[in-house]
Protein backbone atom coordinates (compact mmCIF):
# COMPACT_ATOMS: atom_id res chain seq x y z
CA UNK A 1 0.00 0.00 0.00
CA UNK A 2 2.87 2.68 0.98
CA UNK A 3 4.23 1.76 -2.75
CA UNK A 4 1.20 2.75 -4.06
CA UNK A 5 0.25 5.92 -2.09
CA UNK A 6 4.07 7.30 -2.46
CA UNK A 7 3.50 6.71 -6.71
CA UNK A 8 -0.09 8.87 -6.05
CA UNK A 9 1.49 11.33 -3.86
CA UNK A 10 4.34 11.72 -6.13
CA UNK A 11 2.24 12.15 -9.05
CA UNK A 12 -0.29 14.33 -7.68
CA UNK A 13 2.42 16.79 -6.04
CA UNK A 14 4.24 17.32 -9.10
CA UNK A 15 0.89 17.71 -11.14
CA UNK A 16 -0.46 20.61 -8.51
CA UNK A 17 2.95 22.18 -8.42
CA UNK A 18 3.32 22.58 -12.57
CA UNK A 19 -0.33 23.50 -12.06
CA UNK A 20 0.31 26.36 -10.10
CA UNK A 21 3.40 27.71 -11.35
CA UNK A 22 1.82 27.39 -15.22
CA UNK A 23 -1.21 29.33 -13.62
CA UNK A 24 -3.28 26.85 -15.67
CA UNK A 25 -4.86 24.25 -12.55
CA UNK A 26 -3.64 20.86 -11.20
CA UNK A 27 -6.59 19.10 -13.24
CA UNK A 28 -4.89 19.62 -16.99
CA UNK A 29 -1.37 17.60 -15.31
CA UNK A 30 -3.15 14.73 -13.23
CA UNK A 31 -5.56 13.45 -15.58
CA UNK A 32 -3.05 12.38 -18.18
CA UNK A 33 -0.20 11.60 -15.51
CA UNK A 34 -2.97 9.16 -13.81
CA UNK A 35 -3.89 7.84 -17.10
CA UNK A 36 -0.13 7.33 -18.62
CA UNK A 37 1.45 7.15 -15.48
CA UNK A 38 -0.63 5.35 -13.08
CA UNK A 39 -2.82 3.58 -15.61
CA UNK A 40 -5.54 4.45 -14.59
CA UNK A 41 -9.16 4.44 -17.07
CA UNK A 42 -9.80 7.92 -17.83
CA UNK A 43 -13.49 8.42 -15.90
CA UNK A 44 -11.38 7.15 -12.93
CA UNK A 45 -8.88 10.38 -13.61
CA UNK A 46 -11.86 12.43 -14.18
CA UNK A 47 -13.55 11.56 -11.04
CA UNK A 48 -10.08 11.94 -8.95
CA UNK A 49 -8.62 15.16 -10.60
CA UNK A 50 -12.66 16.49 -10.20
CA UNK A 51 -12.38 16.37 -6.46
CA UNK A 52 -8.63 17.87 -6.20
CA UNK A 53 -9.49 21.11 -8.59
CA UNK A 54 -12.22 22.13 -5.55
CA UNK A 55 -9.85 21.64 -3.14
CA UNK A 56 -7.19 23.57 -4.73
CA UNK A 57 -9.62 26.26 -5.74
CA UNK A 58 -10.42 26.93 -2.52
CA UNK A 59 -6.86 27.14 -1.33
CA UNK A 60 -5.72 29.67 -3.98
CA UNK A 61 -9.29 31.92 -3.62
CA UNK A 62 -8.51 32.65 0.11
CA UNK A 63 -5.75 34.86 -0.56
CA UNK A 64 -7.11 36.58 -3.70
CA UNK A 65 -10.62 37.11 -2.04
CA UNK A 66 -9.07 38.44 1.06
CA UNK A 67 -7.08 40.70 -1.39
CA UNK A 68 -9.21 41.97 -3.47
CA UNK A 69 -8.09 40.35 -6.72
CA UNK A 70 -11.54 38.33 -6.82
CA UNK A 71 -14.99 40.01 -8.81
CA UNK A 72 -17.01 37.88 -6.83
CA UNK A 73 -19.93 39.38 -8.47
CA UNK A 74 -18.98 38.52 -12.02
CA UNK A 75 -18.30 34.94 -10.51
CA UNK A 76 -21.41 34.58 -9.04
CA UNK A 77 -23.24 35.86 -12.78
CA UNK A 78 -20.97 33.21 -14.75
CA UNK A 79 -21.15 30.13 -12.00
CA UNK A 80 -24.80 29.68 -13.44
CA UNK A 81 -23.25 29.21 -16.53
CA UNK A 82 -20.39 26.87 -15.67
CA UNK A 83 -23.00 24.90 -13.46
CA UNK A 84 -25.10 24.62 -15.88
CA UNK A 85 -22.43 23.47 -18.43
CA UNK A 86 -20.49 21.10 -15.35
CA UNK A 87 -23.66 19.03 -14.82
CA UNK A 88 -24.26 18.39 -18.30
CA UNK A 89 -20.52 17.46 -18.89
CA UNK A 90 -20.69 15.14 -15.45
CA UNK A 91 -23.66 13.35 -16.74
CA UNK A 92 -22.32 12.97 -20.33
CA UNK A 93 -18.93 11.91 -19.15
CA UNK A 94 -20.87 8.78 -17.88
CA UNK A 95 -21.82 7.96 -21.46
CA UNK A 96 -19.67 9.17 -24.12
CA UNK A 97 -17.39 7.14 -25.36
CA UNK A 98 -13.50 7.35 -23.96
CA UNK A 99 -12.27 8.09 -27.53
CA UNK A 100 -14.10 10.98 -27.51
CA UNK A 101 -13.35 12.41 -24.40
CA UNK A 102 -9.26 11.46 -25.09
CA UNK A 103 -10.23 13.55 -28.32
CA UNK A 104 -11.37 16.40 -26.32
CA UNK A 105 -8.61 16.34 -23.76
CA UNK A 106 -5.87 16.91 -26.53
CA UNK A 107 -8.07 19.55 -27.92
CA UNK A 108 -8.42 21.79 -24.41
CA UNK A 109 -4.67 20.80 -24.06
CA UNK A 110 -4.07 22.62 -27.68
CA UNK A 111 -6.02 25.48 -26.54
CA UNK A 112 -4.10 25.77 -23.18
CA UNK A 113 -0.98 26.35 -25.24
CA UNK A 114 -2.24 28.66 -27.59
CA UNK A 115 -3.58 30.56 -24.47
CA UNK A 116 -0.02 30.12 -22.83
CA UNK A 117 1.57 31.55 -25.62
CA UNK A 118 -1.22 34.33 -26.88
CA UNK A 119 -1.57 35.90 -23.05
CA UNK A 120 -2.00 39.28 -23.58
CA UNK A 121 -2.02 42.99 -21.58
CA UNK A 122 -4.65 44.27 -20.16
CA UNK A 123 -7.54 46.29 -22.40
CA UNK A 124 -9.47 47.97 -19.30
CA UNK A 125 -12.50 49.98 -20.66
CA UNK A 126 -13.95 53.05 -18.72
CA UNK A 127 -17.55 52.12 -19.88
CA UNK A 128 -19.42 48.87 -19.30
CA UNK A 129 -22.95 47.67 -21.50
CA UNK A 130 -26.17 48.09 -19.61
CA UNK A 131 -26.34 44.54 -18.12
CA UNK A 132 -23.06 44.79 -16.61
CA UNK A 133 -24.09 48.13 -15.16
CA UNK A 134 -27.71 46.64 -14.06
CA UNK A 135 -25.72 44.06 -12.74
CA UNK A 136 -22.98 46.01 -10.86
CA UNK A 137 -20.06 44.34 -12.24
CA UNK A 138 -17.47 47.12 -12.36
CA UNK A 139 -14.55 46.86 -9.92
CA UNK A 140 -11.26 48.32 -9.00
CA UNK A 141 -7.73 46.79 -9.21
CA UNK A 142 -4.90 48.50 -8.13
CA UNK A 143 -1.74 48.96 -10.64
CA UNK A 144 1.58 48.85 -10.26
CA UNK A 145 1.91 51.70 -8.18
CA UNK A 146 -0.99 50.69 -6.25
CA UNK A 147 -3.24 53.31 -7.07
CA UNK A 148 -6.54 51.54 -7.30
CA UNK A 149 -7.96 51.41 -11.58
CA UNK A 150 -11.19 50.90 -12.30
CA UNK A 151 -12.78 48.87 -14.87
CA UNK A 152 -16.22 48.03 -16.59
CA UNK A 153 -17.65 44.99 -17.85
CA UNK A 154 -19.25 44.25 -21.32
CA UNK A 155 -20.44 41.32 -23.56
CA UNK A 156 -21.43 39.38 -20.39
CA UNK A 157 -23.90 37.17 -22.29
CA UNK A 158 -21.27 36.09 -25.13
CA UNK A 159 -18.43 35.85 -21.98
CA UNK A 160 -21.47 33.12 -20.55
CA UNK A 161 -21.82 31.24 -23.91
CA UNK A 162 -18.30 30.12 -23.54
CA UNK A 163 -18.39 29.76 -19.85
CA UNK A 164 -21.14 27.13 -20.32
CA UNK A 165 -18.65 25.50 -22.52
CA UNK A 166 -15.71 25.57 -20.10
CA UNK A 167 -17.91 24.21 -17.44
CA UNK A 168 -19.13 21.38 -20.10
CA UNK A 169 -15.43 20.47 -20.61
CA UNK A 170 -14.87 20.20 -16.93
CA UNK A 171 -17.32 18.21 -16.07
CA UNK A 172 -16.43 15.97 -18.67
CA UNK A 173 -12.55 15.68 -18.49
CA UNK A 174 -12.33 16.76 -15.41
CA UNK A 175 -10.17 19.86 -15.27
CA UNK A 176 -10.71 23.54 -14.23
CA UNK A 177 -11.09 24.75 -17.95
CA UNK A 178 -9.44 27.80 -16.24
CA UNK A 179 -7.54 28.77 -19.74
CA UNK A 180 -11.05 29.15 -21.39
CA UNK A 181 -12.69 30.86 -18.32
CA UNK A 182 -9.63 33.56 -18.27
CA UNK A 183 -9.90 33.94 -22.47
CA UNK A 184 -13.85 34.51 -22.05
CA UNK A 185 -13.29 37.19 -18.89
CA UNK A 186 -10.08 38.86 -20.69
CA UNK A 187 -10.66 38.60 -24.13
CA UNK A 188 -14.49 39.40 -24.50
CA UNK A 189 -15.59 40.75 -21.07
CA UNK A 190 -12.66 42.93 -21.23
CA UNK A 191 -11.83 42.20 -17.51
CA UNK A 192 -8.03 42.79 -16.70
CA UNK A 193 -5.82 39.94 -16.35
CA UNK A 194 -4.97 39.43 -13.13
CA UNK A 195 -8.81 39.85 -12.32
CA UNK A 196 -9.86 37.29 -14.71
CA UNK A 197 -7.28 34.81 -13.35
CA UNK A 198 -8.25 35.58 -9.74
CA UNK A 199 -12.01 35.17 -10.73
CA UNK A 200 -11.63 32.19 -12.65
CA UNK A 201 -9.84 30.61 -10.04
CA UNK A 202 -12.68 31.35 -7.66
CA UNK A 203 -14.71 29.81 -10.14
CA UNK A 204 -13.67 26.90 -10.85
CA UNK A 205 -14.37 25.66 -6.89
CA UNK A 206 -18.20 25.88 -7.94
CA UNK A 207 -17.73 24.47 -11.34
CA UNK A 208 -15.44 21.39 -10.51
CA UNK A 209 -18.15 20.41 -7.05
CA UNK A 210 -20.63 20.52 -9.62
CA UNK A 211 -18.99 17.96 -11.47
CA UNK A 212 -17.44 16.21 -8.92
CA UNK A 213 -21.29 15.84 -6.87
CA UNK A 214 -22.40 14.17 -9.95
CA UNK A 215 -19.39 11.79 -9.92
CA UNK A 216 -19.81 11.13 -6.24
CA UNK A 217 -23.34 10.30 -6.50
CA UNK A 218 -22.77 8.09 -8.99
CA UNK A 219 -20.60 6.09 -7.13
CA UNK A 220 -17.82 6.87 -9.73
CA UNK A 221 -14.96 8.45 -7.05
CA UNK A 222 -12.56 5.65 -6.55
CA UNK A 223 -11.52 6.72 -2.95
CA UNK A 224 -8.20 4.89 -2.99
CA UNK A 225 -6.74 7.19 -5.46
CA UNK A 226 -9.43 10.76 -5.05
CA UNK A 227 -8.16 10.95 -1.37
CA UNK A 228 -4.66 11.00 -1.80
CA UNK A 229 -4.55 12.79 -5.03
CA UNK A 230 -6.62 15.68 -3.30
CA UNK A 231 -4.19 15.83 -0.79
CA UNK A 232 -0.99 15.52 -3.13
CA UNK A 233 -2.85 17.94 -5.74
CA UNK A 234 -3.01 20.57 -2.77
CA UNK A 235 0.04 20.12 -1.12
CA UNK A 236 1.84 20.58 -4.33
CA UNK A 237 -0.25 23.69 -5.82
CA UNK A 238 0.12 25.85 -1.78
CA UNK A 239 3.91 24.71 -3.03
CA UNK A 240 3.73 26.09 -6.01
CA UNK A 241 2.31 29.24 -5.12
CA UNK A 242 4.41 29.51 -2.52
CA UNK A 243 7.77 29.42 -5.01
CA UNK A 244 5.77 31.17 -7.67
CA UNK A 245 6.90 34.61 -6.69
CA UNK A 246 10.42 34.19 -6.45
CA UNK A 247 10.62 32.54 -9.82
CA UNK A 248 10.83 33.96 -14.07
CA UNK A 249 7.62 32.20 -15.13
CA UNK A 250 8.20 33.61 -18.54
CA UNK A 251 11.41 31.64 -19.19
CA UNK A 252 9.14 28.63 -18.24
CA UNK A 253 6.12 29.42 -20.56
CA UNK A 254 7.88 27.84 -23.22
CA UNK A 255 8.59 24.48 -21.03
CA UNK A 256 4.62 24.41 -20.28
CA UNK A 257 4.23 25.27 -24.01
CA UNK A 258 5.94 21.27 -24.70
CA UNK A 259 4.11 20.01 -22.01
CA UNK A 260 0.75 20.42 -23.20
CA UNK A 261 1.77 19.94 -26.82
CA UNK A 262 2.94 16.37 -25.79
CA UNK A 263 0.07 15.86 -23.50
CA UNK A 264 -2.19 16.40 -26.23
CA UNK A 265 -0.11 14.30 -28.97
CA UNK A 266 -0.25 11.45 -26.03
CA UNK A 267 -4.13 11.68 -25.52
CA UNK A 268 -4.78 12.13 -29.50
CA UNK A 269 -2.34 9.04 -29.96
CA UNK A 270 -4.25 7.09 -27.41
CA UNK A 271 -7.48 8.15 -29.02
CA UNK A 272 -6.80 7.25 -32.34
CA UNK A 273 -4.92 3.90 -31.71
CA UNK A 274 -7.03 2.75 -29.72
CA UNK A 275 -4.91 2.38 -26.41
CA UNK B 1 -27.04 47.62 4.40
CA UNK B 2 -24.83 49.46 1.95
CA UNK B 3 -23.00 47.43 -1.13
CA UNK B 4 -19.52 48.45 0.23
CA UNK B 5 -20.26 46.54 3.99
CA UNK B 6 -22.26 43.60 2.47
CA UNK B 7 -18.67 43.14 0.38
CA UNK B 8 -16.06 43.81 3.42
CA UNK B 9 -18.99 40.86 4.41
CA UNK B 10 -18.55 38.72 1.97
CA UNK B 11 -14.56 39.24 1.74
CA UNK B 12 -13.94 38.63 5.10
CA UNK B 13 -15.61 36.20 5.39
CA UNK B 14 -15.55 33.36 2.41
CA UNK B 15 -11.67 33.19 2.83
CA UNK B 16 -12.58 32.10 6.26
CA UNK B 17 -15.15 29.20 5.35
CA UNK B 18 -12.94 28.25 2.69
CA UNK B 19 -10.08 27.49 4.54
CA UNK B 20 -12.51 26.14 7.42
CA UNK B 21 -13.70 23.37 5.68
CA UNK B 22 -11.01 22.63 3.33
CA UNK B 23 -8.96 21.72 6.58
CA UNK B 24 -11.63 19.96 8.05
CA UNK B 25 -11.98 17.88 4.52
CA UNK B 26 -7.95 17.40 4.67
CA UNK B 27 -7.60 16.09 8.54
CA UNK B 28 -10.47 13.44 7.63
CA UNK B 29 -8.79 12.20 4.16
CA UNK B 30 -5.58 12.08 6.57
CA UNK B 31 -7.31 10.20 8.80
CA UNK B 32 -8.68 7.97 6.82
CA UNK B 33 -5.67 7.26 5.15
CA UNK B 34 -3.90 6.24 8.02
CA UNK B 35 -6.81 4.57 9.43
CA UNK B 36 -6.93 2.25 6.23
CA UNK B 37 -2.65 1.67 5.90
CA UNK B 38 -2.85 0.71 9.46
CA UNK B 39 -6.55 -1.48 9.67
CA UNK B 40 -6.96 -2.14 5.67
CA UNK B 41 -3.91 -1.95 3.81
CA UNK B 42 -5.13 -5.03 1.36
CA UNK B 43 -8.32 -3.40 1.22
CA UNK B 44 -6.64 -0.73 0.00
CA UNK B 45 -4.82 -1.93 -2.31
CA UNK B 46 -7.55 -4.57 -3.90
CA UNK B 47 -9.84 -0.91 -4.21
CA UNK B 48 -7.02 0.18 -6.09
CA UNK B 49 -6.37 -2.15 -8.37
CA UNK B 50 -10.63 -2.62 -9.02
CA UNK B 51 -10.48 1.06 -10.12
CA UNK B 52 -6.97 0.05 -12.25
CA UNK B 53 -9.61 -2.27 -13.84
CA UNK B 54 -12.40 0.47 -14.30
CA UNK B 55 -14.74 -1.58 -11.59
CA UNK B 56 -15.98 1.32 -9.95
CA UNK B 57 -20.27 1.86 -10.84
CA UNK B 58 -21.73 2.06 -7.55
CA UNK B 59 -19.18 0.59 -4.76
CA UNK B 60 -19.09 4.10 -2.93
CA UNK B 61 -22.25 5.53 -3.57
CA UNK B 62 -23.57 7.70 -0.59
CA UNK B 63 -26.62 5.56 0.36
CA UNK B 64 -24.33 2.70 1.14
CA UNK B 65 -22.40 5.06 3.45
CA UNK B 66 -23.88 4.78 6.84
CA UNK B 67 -23.86 0.90 6.63
CA UNK B 68 -20.32 1.13 6.03
CA UNK B 69 -19.68 3.83 8.94
CA UNK B 70 -21.33 1.35 11.25
CA UNK B 71 -18.81 -1.33 9.90
CA UNK B 72 -16.19 0.39 10.99
CA UNK B 73 -15.07 0.97 7.17
CA UNK B 74 -12.00 3.20 7.00
CA UNK B 75 -12.87 4.02 3.79
CA UNK B 76 -16.30 5.67 4.93
CA UNK B 77 -14.25 7.94 6.10
CA UNK B 78 -12.30 9.22 3.10
CA UNK B 79 -15.50 9.16 1.49
CA UNK B 80 -16.93 11.62 3.89
CA UNK B 81 -13.65 13.71 3.76
CA UNK B 82 -14.42 13.67 -0.05
CA UNK B 83 -17.87 14.62 0.23
CA UNK B 84 -16.86 17.54 2.81
CA UNK B 85 -14.91 18.91 0.22
CA UNK B 86 -16.71 19.05 -2.34
CA UNK B 87 -19.07 20.74 -0.31
CA UNK B 88 -16.79 23.63 -0.12
CA UNK B 89 -18.42 25.59 -3.02
CA UNK B 90 -21.98 24.15 -1.84
CA UNK B 91 -21.35 26.11 1.64
CA UNK B 92 -19.42 29.58 -0.11
CA UNK B 93 -22.66 29.79 -2.97
CA UNK B 94 -25.42 29.21 0.18
CA UNK B 95 -23.51 31.45 2.43
CA UNK B 96 -23.72 34.55 -0.62
CA UNK B 97 -27.47 33.20 -0.79
CA UNK B 98 -28.83 34.04 2.84
CA UNK B 99 -26.12 37.57 2.49
CA UNK B 100 -28.18 38.60 -0.77
CA UNK B 101 -31.74 37.59 1.18
CA UNK B 102 -30.69 40.05 3.82
CA UNK B 103 -29.77 42.66 1.56
CA UNK B 104 -32.62 42.43 -0.37
CA UNK B 105 -30.52 42.14 -3.64
CA UNK B 106 -33.09 39.56 -5.20
CA UNK B 107 -31.19 39.81 -8.42
CA UNK B 108 -28.41 38.08 -6.58
CA UNK B 109 -30.60 36.21 -4.59
CA UNK B 110 -32.05 34.43 -7.94
CA UNK B 111 -28.57 33.66 -9.63
CA UNK B 112 -27.32 32.19 -6.46
CA UNK B 113 -30.47 30.58 -5.83
CA UNK B 114 -29.90 29.33 -9.83
CA UNK B 115 -26.49 28.17 -8.72
CA UNK B 116 -27.33 26.11 -5.70
CA UNK B 117 -30.09 24.54 -7.53
CA UNK B 118 -27.50 22.93 -10.31
CA UNK B 119 -25.49 21.74 -7.31
CA UNK B 120 -28.64 19.96 -6.05
CA UNK B 121 -29.44 18.75 -9.83
CA UNK B 122 -25.92 17.55 -9.60
CA UNK B 123 -26.68 14.67 -6.55
CA UNK B 124 -29.43 14.16 -8.07
CA UNK B 125 -28.41 13.50 -11.51
CA UNK B 126 -25.53 11.13 -10.63
CA UNK B 127 -27.96 9.32 -8.20
CA UNK B 128 -30.02 8.25 -11.31
CA UNK B 129 -27.18 7.40 -12.96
Amino acid sequence: MLEILINLFALSIGAGFIGAISGLGGGVFIVPALIIFAHMPMKVAVGASLISVVATSAGASVAFVRDGWTNLKVAMVLECATVTGAVIGAYLAGVVPTVVLELLFAAMMLQSAYFTVTKRGDDILTRGDPLAERLELSGDVPDLSGTPVHYEVVKVPQGGALMVVAGLMSGLLGIGSGALKVMAMDYIMHLPLKVSSATSNFMIGVTAGAGALVFLARGDVATTIAAPVAIGVTAGALTGSRVLPHIRVEYLRTVFVIILLLIAAEMGWRALSGI
Amino acid sequence: MPKQEEDRILREWTPILLRSILIAAMILLVAGLVMTYTFAPDYFVQRYHEARQGHLIGRERFATLPDRIRAGNPHAVLTIGLFVLTLVPLARVAFCFILFIRERDYTYVALTAYVLAGLIVGVLVGSVG
